[in-house]
């Protein structure tokens, strides 16, 4: 896959991701997070993880308001890091 | 463009990867220590750029494209409304009916109760908490703990509580969130009700009681109003407990306006 194609692809799953936390189901942007963790380590997968927290998230500190889509995506990006390292050009 | 060897790459990748985490602990940091300022200005900015999509996709509706498809939509949407305004009635008035002496005081004080009307300023489906915005915050009186209700006003169908208050936009955390249990009432007895989201909830009660399809459900938590009726019962002769399935009878993506009341 050529390094343009790449980028688009990226671009792509970024602004549906970015889009999804605004307008579309919570599954939206889960599914872009998930899809660009398994390619790329893109720092966007945090943006969009934060979007929906501070989009959605209720108010006050409780186990029940834990900021989920964050913590989804510090595992997405740092837990599939050995991964991509090892098995990704 | 400059071209990196996979190395240098791999390391500028991996520092981006490590501001960007910095990033995102700063900001949930700087957000809980300011009492929500960036949460308040992301949830502006998200209602709008709603609006403006819910504008462009009117428009685009609205302009000749699709006519037999819009019509069709229309038509279908007008009936959604109607079927979801006629249940919100119907259990209304079933409420009122099955709990006349108790509830007399109650509604009287719910009719008599202040709020205001406010619009639905974000999709009701994005939420993976349950959540949604409205268009009226400290500015317009509302306050955290309001109730949220929709059909007629102070007998209606409370359908959330508000939680998060700006200046013009308020978070609304649903009656059935998801993961949250609620105290409640079916054919007066006092059940725990588990959320589920999308407006459902889930209960067992013994199968010696009898429940049916279209009993409706109170809480105290609200003033004693309604948040739902029941919508499948699954039982197991086996078991000893019954799934009781309650829905609000609302579609709440079909909602434009609530009603707010404290």
């Amino acid at each position: 896959m050529s390094y343009l194609s790449r980028i688009r692809i990226r671009w792509f799953l970024s602004a549906l991701g970015f889009s999804g936390a605004v307008l579309a189901p919570a599954w939206v942007p889960l599914v872009a997070m998930v899809l660009l963790a398994l390619r790329y380590s893109a720092w966007e997968i945090l943006g969009i993880g934060l979007l929906v927290d501070l989009l959605w998230l209720p108010a006050g500190v409780s186990f029940s308001h834990l900021p989920l889509f964050t913590l989804i995506a510090l595992i997405l990006v740092w837990g599939l890091e050995p991964l991509r390292s090892e098995f990704l050009t | 463009m400059m071209i990196l060897s996979p190395r240098n790459e791999k390391k500028r990748t991996r520092r981006l990867l490590i501001i960007a985490t910095g990033v995102v602990v700063l900001a949930l940091a700087f957000d809980w220590v300011s009492g929500g300022t960036l949460r308040g200005l992301v949830r502006f900015m998200s209602t709008v750029a709603w609006s403006s999509s819910s504008r462009m996709l009117s428009s685009v509706a609205w302009s000749g494209l699709f006519s037999n498809v819009r019509a069709l939509r229309a038509e279908n949407e007008a009936l959604k409304q109607e079927i979801s305004r006629l249940q919100v009635q119907t259990a209304s008035y079933e409420s009122l009916a099955e709990e006349n002496t108790a509830l007399r005081e109650i509604v009287h004080l719910a009719e008599g109760s202040a709020g205001l009307t406010a619009p639905i300023v974000s999709s009701t489906r994005s939420s993976p908490y349950g959540t949604f915005m409205v268009g009226a915050g400290s500015a317009e009186g509302v306050v955290e703990g309001n109730i949220v209700v929709v059909g007629e006003r102070g007998s209606g169908i409370v359908i959330g509580e508000v939680d998060d208050v700006h200046e013009h936009v308020s978070l609304v955390t649903e009656v059935f969130a998801p993961g949250t249990s609620i105290e409640g009432s079916l054919r007066g007895i006092p059940t725990t009700f588990e959320g589920q989201g999308g407006g459902n909830a889930r209960t067992k009660i013994s199968q010696e009681l009898e429940v049916e399809v279209g009993d409706t459900v109170t809480s105290p938590a609200f003033g004693g109003r309604l948040v739902g009726v029941v919508g499948a019962i699954a039982s197991d002769p086996t078991n000893a407990y019954q799934s009781v399935y309650i829905r609000t009878p609302v579609n709440l993506s079909e909602l434009r306006f609530v009603y707010v009341i404290p």
